[in-house]
């Protein structure tokens, strides 16, 4: 018995290793030495002295900083509510559908999920070309029959970057909603139907109590994702108006790659880090309660 | 015969194969995307042809601006990155200042034969560190210039019997022009919508009226804010009286007028050879360049330079041997500046620029005079391309060109702006 | 059998019961729903055509004003540009050698970690569990500044390998394997054990087999989010050489202007390898992504 305990703990060891490794030398080691950082005037390769809380009273102070993270959250409002919404909805239609047509109108929604930023970027930067852009007719519409070039018109950046964020993601939502509507035992639905409820009662009373876990699902996963946001801004932006359209990740890339401030840009890390894991574990919380359903 | 042959192939492959261990290969990175970036790579095409089986450089062309010098400032300081790269001289205070270059020592650029003496002394000085250490080699002068179409200026009066624009100096004048191009189909002025290009205009526009963008540390200080907001509202009122098409990118602006949807247009020089190349192919209608006019006191048009530099790889530095290639190179580039002043360019190299060849070139020889009261950026570790600088252009001189602020909002924002950060 | 691996049969079968129901009455608003999530879809997949359709026009046709969804004159002169004037071959090459890397390494560490965390005891087994659950959502591009330093420590910025490092770290990866071998029934285990196969035999005879399907759509979603992954390869890389694709398209400049129908066609190499897997393994990317996110069926 002993011995089989041990070489159960050998055998754990060994497989457990290479993962213990990874996670020590790239997550755990750099999240330390990032705390440390901060703490430093250090430029980004090299060392720095000790200049303790200063970096984070710097960031207090910083405009470019409190516009970052203003814009942060204002992108996470404008990509995540409406790619939750939208995204329930398109799984209601497309749930409804069957066989290949639902096939091909979920890969519709679904394929441009797959398809690597840059090349985002290059169909957008297409569609809404200020003199070429087809999307520029409908733009008109609303523009006085004047083109606009929407990436650099400043209150419109977040809004039309949030909208390609929406575009590009939104497969991946849907996706996990229709994995909870395939959940709701259709038992209910045809009770329901006999007893002559009404579509919208359908819903109201049961398919959206169900697909409710699903829904909180959904939001926290982009909220969190979207606060990473970088991607999108940074290529969108280059050339434009980066003062007005910066976003925390962003931020932290133009003070330690540009501005070789590796102090401040760690410090401005361990915010956006302190952020996410907060709402990581707030995000736990509601899986666990979910989970204990 | 047959052992003759055999002989002979047998030297042709020894020849080869020792070819092959001489050739020493340069990396080169540039950032040459606009229409000079084709003369650059017939330049290269031309130098590897030359030194074949010697010496060959391995170009890559990054993404102009920012892209590219994170890229070249990252990799210095992790001991990668190319054995030569161009680099704007309004940004060597930066460049130095984060010790993403290598200073050249006077043997090395002796031993390669480029003297201090054949470059103009602000420029060669330009290129040097506080310390006093040379840390590039210049290339060219660059600067930006009015662009046109000869009948349109024609048919709105304002083409001189030389073919030049006539009655665009003073503001006041300059705008009665464009109303007069300005129609239904055509815009008067088309202008990219980049920061750097707001730069280069704002800056002209300043300094046409003495004015001190950054001195003694300070910017825009004292009355210079109301230069600047002057030259901020001229350019707004370029865009608000519907001349110039607001928000047009750098490609769209260049097409708007090679197409022939607007009369002028202003860009860097570097954009010559698009024009020179449509026209040889007839596709572009009569065309012509010159300095940009006089808005104000005297003539003042922004400059920069285009220079060679060696990245300071950190533990991983460009071996002597290299470097000698290198600044052998570099001189070889000067020497034959002439074909890169097809580009557009004014050649820093005195023997070529006041050579009876380029002084004959056209269309440089039209606005060539702008050198004469060419001013730089301003000398400071926020300046230059990729700086705080031409970041808060983007911020505040295209938003006010565009009319999303007031020229008064914006000359005062982008001076505590960046005032704030020279901390 | 594991529950969570949803087929299509699932869904007919209420579908069809539905349908039923349905015809007994004209069902106007049921109609109207599909016709709308059709045209959306239409909507949907319309930017994607768009581009795709401006790569085989001539740069004329496509600065032309006016709408055409078919170019007038077809041609491949984009794409013959891009492949002979980029270096768009040895970007497709380093993409596929990262993101390889990094799928197999990824799919290997995790099921063994899974593994020993679901089926075996260990001192710290509990604190590794909860460790990794703590990080479900790792914010890695928090950490690109110390990643950037460590990776140079390690001279390894600018190499493939470099590149692969940082992508690792899969936390969930772990926890879905985790969740599925502690849904295979003690039986298999009891047995094979009485049988006397070891551990590793476990694992390999009887775990990951029974889980194939799980292994295949980690595999396809650990792949396509590495080939995708843009912000670490362009901060790792600065020779164009070792770029990725993603990275590649962005930043490197052929010296012949502008063209849209050029940046069009690169972007579109860029997207087929991942859209043609998509394409071919539709089912299982699409039940990957409901792995990943931990719900099961």
């Amino acid at each position: 018995m002993l011995r089989s305990k041990r070489s159960e703990y050998t055998t754990a060891a060994i497989l457990m290793a290479p993962f213990v490794v990874i996670y020590g030398l790239l997550f755990v080691y750099p999240t330390i030495k990032m705390a440390q950082l901060s703490l430093t005037d250090a430029p980004l390769i090299g060392a720095g002295k000790w200049v303790g809380l200063d970096n984070y009273y710097r960031l207090a102070s910083d405009r470019l900083f409190s516009v970052a993270v203003w814009n942060t959250v204002y992108f996470v409002i404008l990509s995540v509510v409406p790619s939750t919404l939208v995204a329930m909805l398109v799984a209601l239609g497309v749930n409804r559908l069957k066989g290949w047509t639902q096939s091909v109108v979920l890969a519709a929604f679904f394929l441009p999920y797959i398809l690597p930023v840059s090349v985002v970027f290059r169909i957008w930067s297409w569609m809404f070309d200020k003199d070429f852009g087809i999307a520029q007719n409908a733009v008109q519409l609303f523009n006085n029959g004047q083109h606009l070039s929407i990436f650099r018109t400043i209150p419109l950046f977040m809004p039309a970057v949030a909208f390609v964020t929406v575009w590009w993601l939104l497969g991946f939502n849907v996706l996990l909603f229709i994995a909870g509507l395939r959940n709701i035992s259709t038992e209910i639905y045809e009770a329901a139907g006999l007893d002559g409820a009404s579509r919208w009662a359908q819903f109201t009373r049961i398919t959206w109590p169900l697909v409710w876990p699903v829904t909180v699902l959904v939001f926290t996963i982009n909220l969190i994702l979207q606060l990473k946001i970088f991607d999108q801004v940074y290529l969108f932006a280059n050339g434009g108006r980066v003062g007005a359209t910066m976003v925390m990740v962003q931020f932290i890339f133009t003070e330690a790659f540009q501005m070789n401030k590796g102090g401040l840009a760690a410090a401005a890390s361990v915010v956006l880090f302190v952020l996410i894991v907060v709402l990581s574990v707030v995000q736990f919380q509601l899986l666990r309660a979910r989970g204990a359903r | 015969m047959i052992r003759k042959i055999l002989y002979a192939t047998l030297a042709s492959a020894a020849l080869t194969v020792g070819a092959a261990h001489a050739t020493e290969t340069i990396v080169w990175w540039d950032f040459l995307s606009g229409g000079d970036g084709v003369r650059m790579k017939a330049m290269l095409d031309e130098f590897n042809k030359e030194h074949d089986g010697k010496v060959h450089i391995d170009a890559t062309t990054l993404e102009w601006g920012v892209p590219f010098y994170t890229k070249v400032q990252t990799s210095a300081a992790t001991g990668q990155g190319p054995d030569v790269m161009t680099y704007h001289e309004s940004r060597m205070p930066l460049g130095i200042s984060t010790g993403s270059l290598s200073p050249i020592a006077p043997e090395e650029l002796a031993a390669a034969g480029i003297k201090a003496s054949d470059f103009g002394p602000a420029n060669w000085k330009a290129a040097q560190g506080t310390d006093g250490q040379q840390y590039a080699v210049p290339l060219d002068i660059h600067s930006i210039i009015l662009y046109y179409n000869k009948d349109m200026l024609r048919k709105a009066g304002l083409l001189g019997d030389d073919g030049k624009p006539k009655g665009l100096d003073g503001a006041a004048n300059f705008d009665a022009a464009l109303a007069k191009l300005t129609t239904k189909e055509v815009a008067g002025l088309s202008v990219p919508n980049d920061g750097a290009t707001g730069w280069r205009i704002f800056y002209t526009l300043l300094n046409q009226q003495d004015g001190q963008f950054f001195k003694d540390g300070k910017f825009l200080d004292g009355d210079n804010l109301d230069k600047a907001t002057t030259a901020l509202a001229e350019m707004q009122k370029w865009v608000k009286s519907g001349a110039t098409p607001a928000n047009t990118e750098y490609p769209a602006s260049i097409a708007l007028f090679t197409s022939g949807k607007a009369a002028m247009h202003i860009n860097g020089v570097w954009e010559v050879p698009t024009m020179v190349d449509l026209a040889k192919k007839g596709q572009l209608f009569d065309w012509g360049a010159i300095q940009i006019p006089t808005f104000y006191a005297h003539p003042a048009t922004w400059a920069d330079s285009h220079s060679f530099a060696i990245p300071n790889r950190v533990g991983n530095p460009v071996d002597p041997a290299k470097r000698k290639l290198v600044l052998d190179a570099v001189h070889w580039f000067n020497e034959h500046s002439l074909e890169w002043a097809g580009g557009g360019h004014i050649p820093a190299y005195l023997p070529v620029q006041e050579s009876a060849e380029f002084k004959a070139l056209k269309p440089n020889s039209d606005y060539s005079s702008l050198a004469k009261t060419a001013v730089f950026d301003p000398v400071s570790t926020l300046a230059g391309v990729a700086s705080p600088v031409y970041d808060a252009s983007g911020n505040y001189v295209i938003p006010a060109m565009m009319g999303d602020m007031t020229p008064a909002d914006a000359a005062k924002k982008m001076r505590d702006d960046l005032q704030g950060q020279a901390k | 059998m594991t529950a969570s691996v949803e087929t299509g049969a699932d869904l007919v079968a209420p579908l069809a019961s539905r349908r039923l129901a349905r015809l007994r009455h004209l069902d106007l608003v049921g109609l109207v729903i599909t016709l709308v999530t059709v045209v959306g879809a239409v909507l949907w997949a319309f930017p994607l055509y768009w581009g795709l359709v401006t790569t085989f026009k001539p740069e004329y046709e496509v600065v032309r004003p006016g709408v055409e969804l078919w170019p007038q004159h077809f041609t491949l002169e984009n794409y013959a540009h891009v492949l002979l004037q980029t270096k768009i071959g040895l970007w497709y090459v380093n993409s596929l050698i990262t993101s390889g890397a990094v799928t197999i390494i990824v799919v290997m560490m995790a099921a063994g970690a899974g593994y020993a965390i679901s089926q075996l005891e260990f001192p710290g087994r509990r604190f590794f569990w909860w460790m990794i659950l703590a990080s479900f959502m790792i914010p890695i591009p928090a950490l690109i500044v110390n990643h950037f330093i460590l990776m140079s420590q390690l001279r390894v910025i600018n190499t493939l390998a470099g590149v692969v490092g940082p992508q690792l770290i899969a936390p969930v990866t772990v926890i879905i394997y985790k969740q599925f071998f502690d849904s295979v029934p003690k039986d298999f285990r009891e047995a094979a054990v009485i049988d006397g196969a070891s551990e590793f035999q476990l694992l390999f005879r009887i775990y990951l087999p029974m889980n194939w399907g799980v292994t295949t759509a980690l595999a396809i979603i650990t792949f396509i989010a590495a080939w995708n992954l843009f912000l670490w390869p362009f901060l790792a890389v600065s020779s164009e050489d070792k770029m990725n694709i993603t990275v590649g398209i962005t930043q490197v400049h052929d010296a012949f202007g502008v063209s849209y129908g050029r940046d069009l066609a690169v972007a579109m190499l860029a997207a087929m390898p991942v859209a043609v897997i998509y394409l071919i393994f539709q089912r299982r990317v699409t039940q990957a992504i409901m792995l990943s996110a931990g719900i099961k069926g």
